[in-house]
């Protein structure tokens, strides 16, 4: 049995599952932001667009 | 907006119950779940590592479907749909990959143990990056979308034999995999707690409704994305 931090999950696997949900989560945060960075130089593309046929 | 409803209130109808609900050795009520022989309170990783997978395999499905449509009509558009579901099925891939690995930390003493099931899943991840390292090298549209199609149609012949064949016939640590029985000394089919219904039946509905709120999420961000791609692609051809 280790002792720390490692020792409490072995003890408490409830927050495996905790660590695990919050992996989850991180990934498709992380692919939201993805998603909103294409979104946003989209619209900055289409800004200048705008702006220059003007 | 329906779906969303229905996607928010089963995700958190899942969350609630996934991590809360005790599992103890004879359940009594419908708040508790039974336990899973080998997995103990760690059995409810597959409320979220489970649908991880399932996921990576539906967008596989989904990348070589638009695949074929690219090839049948040559619209764009397809390929960018196909491109998005790559892009999902690569990233749950990595999270039921990541989950997978913390769990075997605690269930098999080391995060890594080149188990059939984790060999599977490392070649489909190589098998999947080379086809985004494929997708950036070429810079003709055209020519990218046809490549990348007919290479998410060879890559997803593999799928069903790393995810669902190689693992089941070989000795293994993950469930499902199969197993020497102590008392016999005979290899045998290890159980597997989906496939064998080892769950009882509120276990089942917070799992099957994990798959389902997992699978309407999926749709939403593949949606999402490939809407990003259509217009990124639209506003390219027209300044040209």
């Amino acid at each position: 049995m280790e002792g720390g931090f490692l020792g409490f999950l072995e003890n408490n696997s409830i927050y495996i599952v905790l660590i695990i949900v919050l992996v989850v989560w991180a990934g498709i945060f992380l692919f939201l932001l993805g998603t909103d960075k294409r979104l946003k130089a989209i619209e900055k593309e289409l800004k200048e667009k705008v702006s220059n046929e003007k | 907006m329906v779906w969303k409803i229905i996607l928010f209130v089963l995700m958190c109808f899942v969350i609630i119950t996934g991590i809360s609900f005790p599992i103890v050795q004879n359940p009594q009520g419908w708040t508790q779940f039974p336990i899973i022989p080998g997995l103990g309170e760690k059995a409810k990783i597959i409320f979220f590592h489970v649908p991880a997978a399932w996921l990576s395999v539906l967008a596989f499905l989904m990348a070589m479907i638009y695949g074929i449509r690219y090839l049948r009509n040559k619209n764009l558009d397809e390929d960018a749909k196909s491109a998005a579901a790559l892009q999902l099925g690569m990233m749950f891939c990595v999270l039921a990959t990541i989950t997978g690995s913390i769990w075997a930390k605690f269930n098999w003493g080391s995060f890594w143990n080149w188990d059939p099931r984790e060999t599977s899943i490392f070649i489909l991840l190589l098998i999947y990056g080379s086809l985004f390292a494929l997708r950036s090298a070429i810079e003709n549209e055209d020519k990218r979308a046809r490549l990348s199609a007919v290479y998410s149609i060879i890559a997803f012949l593999t799928v069903p034999f790393f995810i669902f064949i190689m693992p089941r016939i070989m000795l293994g640590l993950h469930p499902g995999s199969l197993e020497i029985d102590p008392n016999t000394g005979k290899v045998v089919q290890g159980t597997n707690p989906v496939i064998d219904f080892k769950m009882n039946g509120n276990m089942r509905i917070v799992f099957f409704s994990s798959l389902i709120a997992f699978t309407i999420l999926y749709v939403w961000m593949w949606k999402i994305r490939s809407r990003a791609l259509i217009i990124k692609e639209n506003l390219l051809n027209k300044s040209r």
